[in-house]
């Protein structure tokens, strides 16, 4: 079950996949999983003000599937949101290559980010705040609203949205910013602990909008969480990082099937992935 | 009594007091009106300044450098501030001279400005715009520089372009800032104008305080203390009013 190289690289990719038809790569996707990204020998080294180096990001080698919900855990420091920010592109590579089936994502609609913290602007409503991609890519402006609508309501604002993000709290502030990077559908969606800051009720009732907007929307996630449950209730496969130098220790293939709802949290193998988890994190 | 009525009752108890103490003074003592005029003599000059008509033109002049003297000087500082805010390499290379020009007491340099630009209308916009130029340009600088970090990765991921990110993020973001340099600023303008007005012509509110200074018009000299420092709080409450309405959402 630990790390080796066979579940990193489960499939070797035609050099001319991305010239594929349609159908071929359904068909493909039905039997193996299609690699939306890899992460090859990724490293990430920060230079402090003093000239120190620091590496936050030893060679990571990962693959993330098209479609699949990849969380991410680890002790505080290990590079999990380095690693995130590296696949945004919000982050230059020491060293190592990504490299994307289609290409690197050009278009602002491509990518949705949750930081670890709200990041609102706080001048427009939470309406206006959540419609601000489709602003920006140019969306009419009555479907942006029916949509940015649709999505608050989704997350359970509804009936915020002409609030201005200080006259929220700082969790429904959060799902604001959830709503905002879901809105646009992006192919992958990139979460820094996005439910850090709420209540284990809401953060429960989040995580099942979140299953059920991914199943709806087919988006790629990878989110970044300190909690073993959350994760292993989520993910179709979690990364375990350790620290110094921040590196993948582990990936597991949950086999706890697609459909997940209150009712695993009551199956054994859930709790045997728990333990599993719990232990590696150590 | 409700604290509102009572800080109602002390707004308007305050300067009566004031004035009577003021007129209560002078009479007991008898003081020259050259000295220090009684109340009712400043009121009745006000009211005579008014009425006759003598003021306006002195008032339009003053208000004509104000606002000329705040629009380019405001503009100008924007631009620069703009460009220093945005690429701060900039900054490095004219920082240092901004700053020996900031520093240098701008009362000095208007004699220059008369020796360069005339006696006319030109020295005393200019030196309006010297005033008003800085507060503006370090406001713009400060708020492009106060736009969070995370605000600039949403940018990224959202792939903005350079002026829609400008547009629709930093100069929102700014706008606190420039407008603490702009309020600033219109208190500079309005002191620049009336300073440009002593040192040179023969219209605007500053050359009518000179004229009553010199020829002992004590009670005019007073009323045109009222006027100007009226002028003053009437150009600083316009642009805080504007500022609220802009920045509603704080
Ligand atoms: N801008 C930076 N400059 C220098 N060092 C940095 C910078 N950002 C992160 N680091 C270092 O890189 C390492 C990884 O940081 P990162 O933020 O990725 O950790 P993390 O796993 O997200 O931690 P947490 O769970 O606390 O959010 C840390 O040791 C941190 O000190
Ligand atoms: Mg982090």
């Amino acid at each position: 079950m630990s790390f080796d190289g066979k579940v990193l690289f489960c499939e070797h990719r035609p050099n001319n996949e991305t010239k594929l038809g349609k159908v071929e790569k359904l068909k493909q996707a039905g039997t193996h999983p299609q690699v939306l990204v890899r992460a090859d020998a990724v490293t990430k080294i920060y230079r402090s003000r003093m000239g120190e180096s620091v590496e936050a990001l030893a060679p990571t080698t990962l693959d993330i599937h098209e479609g699949e919900f990849l969380s991410l855990i680890g002790p505080s420091g290990c590079g999990k949101s380095t690693f995130l920010r590296i696949l945004a592109g919000l982050e230059t590579l020491s060293g190592g290559k990504l490299e994307w089936r289609d290409g690197a994502p050009t278009k602002g609609s491509d990518v949705g980010f949750v930081f670890q913290e709200p990041v609102l602007l706080p001048w427009l409503s939470i309406l206006d705040n959540v419609r601000f991609p489709l602003d920006v890519f140019r969306t009419p402006k009555n479907e942006g609203n029916e949509r940015a609508r649709a999505m608050l309501a989704l997350v359970g604002l509804g009936a915020f949205e002409k609030a201005l993000p200080k006259e929220l709290s700082g969790g429904m502030r959060q799902r604001a910013a959830i709503a905002r990077a879901l809105v646009y559908r992006p192919r992958i969606v990139l979460m820094d602990e996005p439910f850090g800051a709420l209540d284990l009720l809401t953060r429960d009732r989040m995580n099942d909008e979140l299953l059920r907007i991914k199943n709806e929307t087919g988006s790629t996630i990878v989110f970044v969480t300190h909690s073993i449950e959350e994760a292993a209730y989520l993910s179709d496969r979690v990364a375990v990082m350790s620290a110094r130098p921040g590196r993948i220790s582990a990936l597991h293939d949950l086999d706890l099937g697609p459909e997940r709802s209150e009712a695993i949290k009551d199956d054994p193998r859930f709790y045997q992935w728990l333990s599993t988890l719990r232990k590696e994190l150590r | 009594m409700s604290e509102t009525t009572l800080r109602r009752l002390f707004a308007v108890a305050t300067p009566l007091l004031l004035i009577g103490a003021w007129w209560a003074y002078v009479t007991i003592f008898n003081v020259p009106r050259f000295v220090l005029p009684p109340p009712d003599a400043v009121f009745s000059e006000l009211v005579r300044l008014f009425t006759s008509g003598t003021i306006w033109p002195h008032l339009a002049h003053t208000v004509g450098v104000i606002v000329a003297g705040f629009a380019i000087g405001s503009a100008a500082g924007f631009a620069l501030g703009f460009a220093l805010g945005k690429w701060p390499r900039i900054e490095r290379i004219v920082g240092p001279y901004l700053f020996f020009f900031q520093t240098a007491p701008k009362i000095a340099l208007a004699p220059l400005f008369i020796l360069w630009f005339g006696l006319g209308l030109t020295s005393k916009i200019v030196l309006t715009v010297s005033l008003v130029f800085f507060p503006v340009m370090v406001g713009t600088i400060l708020g492009l520089r106060s736009v969070p970090a995370n605000l600039h990765s949403l940018c990224a991921i959202l792939k903005l372009s350079q002026r829609e990110k400008l547009v629709r993020v930093e100069l929102p973001a700014a706008v606190p800032e420039i407008f603490a340099g702009l309020k600033v600023a219109a208190v500079q303008a309005t002191i620049g104008a009336i300073l440009a007005e002593w040192l040179s012509g023969g219209t605007g509110l500053g050359y009518l305080m000179v004229f009553a200074g010199t020829t002992y018009k004590t009670p005019l000299l007073f009323a045109m203390v009222l006027v100007t420092s009226l002028l003053g709080i009437a150009v600083y409450q316009a642009l805080a009013l504007t500022e609220k309405w802009l920045l509603s959402w704080r």
